[in-house]
This record gives C-alpha cells, structure tokens and sequence, in this order.
C-alpha cells in the first residue's frame, strides 16, 4: 500500500482527508498543533515544516506522497508568522521530497489567488493571472505559495504534482476567514454590493483531494462545488444576518481596527464582497470526473452544524 | 433587518395597491414572460450568470411602461431571431442607452420563446454600488470576450453596440450615419460560430438630439461624454428625460460568417462591414415606412 504524509493533518481538514485516505493508503502526518489520540493506523508527528525534524520525519517514513493543507488561512496572528510558515514551509516540504523520492504531491491552494476585480470575467480558468496580491497584499503568501508550487511542477515533470485552487469550502471543520466570517450572527457587507460566489462542501475537497492523488493527477487545477449564490444569499442560507455597511465607514473601520488587532480581516478583503471570484471548474472535472456530492443549500447547513 | 425588511415590504405592497390595474397586468405579463426564458436556475434561483429572473422581472416594469405607452415600440421581424446562441448587433444613439432597454423589453415580450437579451456593460459599472448588482442580476455582464464566450457556448443571446459612445454621444446632425464599428462582436462570432442578426433602431437617434459633445469635460466629471442638448445641461437632470419619439425595431436575417476569429484585421473588417450594411439597410427602409418621427 502507497504511503501518503498530510501537512495539517490535526486540523478539521487534515482528520477528514486522512480518514478518508485510511483506506487506499497508509497514512502519516505532521502538523503545528498536536492531535490527541489519532486512531492507531496513523502516525502523527507534532512539529514545525520550517525545522530540521520535518526533514528527519520525511527520511524515516519515506512517504510515496504528500499532501500539503499545512497552511495558515486566517489572520488571528501575527502576518509575518504567516507568511514565513506558508511560503517557507512550502519550500521545505517541496526540496524535501525531491530529496526523498515522493512521487506524488497535491498542494491545497485556494481560488482568491486569482484577486477580486470589477473586470473580472465571470468564470476565471486556470490561465488567468494571479494578481491577489494588487489589492490584497496580505494573501500574497498564498499566492507566492501556488507559484512557488506551479514552478515545481515544470521544474520536476517526474513528479506527479497537481496544484488546488478550491473555491470557498465550508464545513464544520473549516476555520477560515470566510468559514468565521459566515459563522458570525451579524455578518458585515459592502453596501450595494453582493456579488455571486462559489461554495464546496468539506467532504467533497476531501474527496477532490483524494482523487487528484488516486488519479496521479499532474497541473493546476480550480476546484468548484455545486454552485454559486449571491453573498447575501449565503449568509442569509447559513444562519446569519447581513449588516450592510456604507464602504467609506467600512473600509477606514476594516483598516483600523485589523491595525489594532481587534479583527481578523485585513482591509483587502473587503473585495472580495464587492466583486466576484467565480472559478471555471471544467479542468479538473474532465480530468477526474469529480462531481461534488453535497449540494448548496446541505453545503450551507454544515457549516451551521459546527456551530 | 427584520423589520426593516417587513417596512421594505409594506411599501411594496403599498406601491402595489395603487398600481393601476393596467400596470398590474403588465407586471404579471412580465414576470409570465420571465418565467419562459429558456435558462438553467439552481435551487436558489440564480442561473449560472448571476441573472434573478424574479428581480429582473421586477426592475423590467418601468422599461415595459416605456415600451407600450412612452415609445410605443413597435418590432419588426423578430421571428427572424433563431433559437440558441445569437448576437445582436445594433446601431447606438441618443445619449442615453434606451435603445438598448427597448430592444431587451422588445425581445422579452414579442420573442417567442422570450429571450433575455444580455448587455454586455462597461468596466465601471460593477464598481458602483446597487448598479453592479442590479445590472448582474438583469442578466447583464462586464463585457469582457470571455464573458461574451461564455454566454454564446451557454446557448444566451447577447446584445452588442459596436459603435459605442461614439454612436450613443454622436451629434444630431449626425443621427443615422453609423458611426465606425468595433470588430471585437465579429472575433467572438467567428470563435464562437454565432449566427448575427442586425437589428436597426428607428426612433432612438431623434430621442435626444445632441448639439456637442465636451467630451474633456466629460473626462473631468468622469463621464464618457458630455453632451449638449436643448435640455440638458439646462433642466438638469430633468433634461436628461427623451422626447417621446416612436421606436420601430427591425430585425434582418441571421448572417452566419465563416472564418478565423484570428484573421487579419481587413479580412474580418469586411464581415463587419457586411453587418454595417445590413443595418443601414434596416435603417433606411425603417425610415422610408415610418410617417414621422413622433407617430
């Protein structure tokens, strides 16, 4: 049986796809925050990617892939912290498994690399320019990561390497800023804007995960779920209450208040309210067959479930 | 919110019971028609494009109040539109963009099947708040080619003005000369194998006559254009308002074109000149039947 590493794997995420992989893999994992009694088939290792014994943990158990979810998505703590565990991390895991014969790897990246616009086109396909970073600077380590992943691909063509970009997944599990966001009572928004966006299920980018690596999957691809609603819609569909706000008070507020460390959101992504980010999933599906198995309005309620 | 949406609804409802029947009747004939166009919704309602065909249904009643009684639209030709993927493709004119409501009121309520009729709109627009949504959910998008692509593989029909503000700022003395086209509507026919139907509007050129266009200062406010007519600047925005000319809409036969959207630039600017003339056609014959330009 192959054997699989999963970066992250104490996190919601990282237990869902482990279990689901128990049964076509063995699996290992390492994460930052230590998972208390795992089931037995599974070793976990508590450590930091950046440190030297990540490296000893990759040239004991050797794994055949590797997943890579072990990424900070929210701003609950210091950006620089971020950025060094995401992009650094990133390099560590990637050198390593060019030095320890890893044929597979599925790196989890995430569909805001490709940046909110009022010209963004209504489905963006996997060519499109990464340029998050014009108006959000503080995600540019998710995009540095898809590059920095994106170049391995050509660098090393033996290695089977598919790069992730899944829409907004929600889920009991998920701790991102939009999952957070979406769990909040009163939900703020942009005044006169509500743009469409696009939700996936916990389980079904578990599942697409899983199929990227069963199929030896190799390229970029967007990952899309059942479907798209308008953001007030959303929160409307997952309990909450939006609160529109005038963005001349929104944004100075967003700006001061992520400054004094009062909210998680940097000012950024307060476009990602106002413009649309909906991604063409058509890649991945005809390269896998993969179609979500939760619909929106199941999709809405699992969130409402961890609460 | 809660309240404030029972308050939201209460003035509808309001609003509603003084409608005058008529107008009631014309609503319920809109939302009838909306609910026939050949498009996908998900179990929220929404197509893939973002288009409510409920909230369309309901911005559409001041456009369709236009079109009966202030217009008084008359279609000439439609059944001409083939089911699928098409372009219309439309002479531009008179200030402001009525020409294009009517033609999107005209193919809503004499196409048969009712057909939404999607604009392709500027840059600017998702940046304004309430326009960016209102536009999206009537079915409108930013006019990028991709998105244009997309809506003529997903079987839509798509309403495109090459001539721009060129055609919409355009003097009065210049009402019916086309002005020149953009060749972008004809790359994505040929990239798409969209069939093109011209359409002439006559009555929009005569709807505002402008007598300059300041188009610097135009730039200065952030406008496209600014343009000089009897009313306006002088009524303020009141002078915006158009005459109540008579809209006559002719639609010619589909024109399907082959080749590369590729190509060099003569060789497509000859398609595009094709449609040109087809228009003018339209136009030319549009203004011979008509007996004036109010009736």
């Amino acid at each position: 049986m192959e054997k699989v590493l999963i970066t992250g794997i104490a996190g919601g995420q990282g237990r869902l796809l482990a279990s689901r992989l128990m049964a076509n893999f063995t699996v290992c994992g390492v994460d930052w925050t230590p998972w208390p009694n795992p089931p037995d088939e599974i070793s976990v290792y508590t450590l930091d990617l950046r440190k030297r014994r990540f490296e000893d943990v990759v040239r004991t158990e050797r794994p055949d892939a590797v997943v890579h979810l072990g990424m900070i998505r929210h701003f609950k703590g210091d950006p620089k912290r971020r950025h060094d565990v995401n992009v650094r991390g990133t390099k560590q895991l990637l050198d390593h498994a060019v030095e320890y014969g890893v044929q597979k790897i599925v790196v989890v990246s995430s569909g805001y690399v490709y940046g909110a616009f009022p010209e963004n086109p209504f489905y963006l396909d996997e060519e499109h320019p990464l340029s998050a970073s014009r108006s959000y600077p503080e995600i540019r380590d998710l995009v540095e990561v898809d590059s920095l992943a994106a170049a391995f691909l050509w660098k090393y063509p033996h290695i089977r390497t598919a790069v992730l970009r899944p829409v907004n997944v929600l889920g009991a599990s998920v701790r991102t800023m939009i999952a957070n966001y979406l769990r909040r009572e009163r939900v703020p928004t942009v005044l006169g804007f509500d743009p469409m966006m696009q939700f996936l299920h916990e389980s079904d980018i578990a599942e697409a995960i899983a199929q990227a690596l069963e199929q030896g999957l190799q390229g970029v691809f967007n990952v899309v779920g059942p479907g798209q609603v308008p953001l007030h819609t959303a929160i409307r569909e997952t309990g909450g209450q939006a609160t529109p706000i005038l963005e001349p008070l929104f944004r100075p507020a967003i700006r001061m208040l992520f400054g004094a460390g009062v909210v998680p959101w940097p000012p950024g992504a307060l476009d990602y309210l106002k413009f649309p980010v909906t991604l063409s999933g058509e890649r991945f599906a005809e390269a896998t067959g993969f179609q979500p198995l939760f619909g929106l309005a199941e999709t809405f309620a699992s969130l409402r479930a961890g609460r | 919110m809660a309240q404030r949406n029972g308050l939201l609804e209460g003035i509808r409802d309001l609003a509603g019971s003084a409608m005058p029947s008529g107008v009631k009747e014309l609503q319920r004939e809109i939302a009838d028609r909306v609910r026939k166009i050949p498009t996908m919704l998900n179990e929220f309602g929404y197509d893939a494009f973002g288009l409510h065909p409920e909230t369309a249904s309901r911005q559409m009643l001041a456009a369709a109040l236009a079109y009966r009684y202030y217009f008084r639209v008359e279609t000439f030709g439609i059944e001409r539109v083939p089911p699928g993927g098409v372009l219309l493709i439309s002479n531009h004119a008179g200030q402001l963009p009525f020409d294009g409501m009517m033609l999107v009121v005209a193919m809503l309520l004499e196409g048969e099947p009712p057909r939404l009729a999607r604009g392709m709109g500027e840059y600017w627009i998702p940046q304004l708040p309430f326009m960016s949504w209102a536009a999206e959910r009537g079915g409108n998008l930013v006019g990028t080619p991709e998105n244009c692509v997309a809506l003529l593989e997903a079987g839509e029909c798509v309403m495109v003005f090459p001539e721009g503000v060129r055609g919409m700022n355009k003097t009065f003395d210049q009402r019916y000369q086309l002005q020149r086209f953009g060749q972008g509507f004809m790359r994505l026919a040929l990239q798409t194998g969209t069939p093109i139907v011209p359409v002439g509007i006559v009555g929009s050129e005569e709807q505002n006559p402008g007598l300059a266009n300041f188009e610097s200062l135009g730039k200065l406010l952030g406008m496209p254009a600014f343009p000089i007519t009897p009313m306006f600047p002088l009524l303020g925005p009141l002078g915006m308002l158009p005459l109540p000319v008579k809209y006559r809409v002719h639609f010619g036969e589909p024109i399907h074109f082959d080749g590369k959207s590729s190509d060099e630039d003569e060789v497509v600017q000859q398609k595009v000149d094709r449609v040109r003339v087809a228009i003018d056609d339209l136009l030319a014959d549009g203004r011979e039947q008509r007996e004036g330009v109010f009736r």
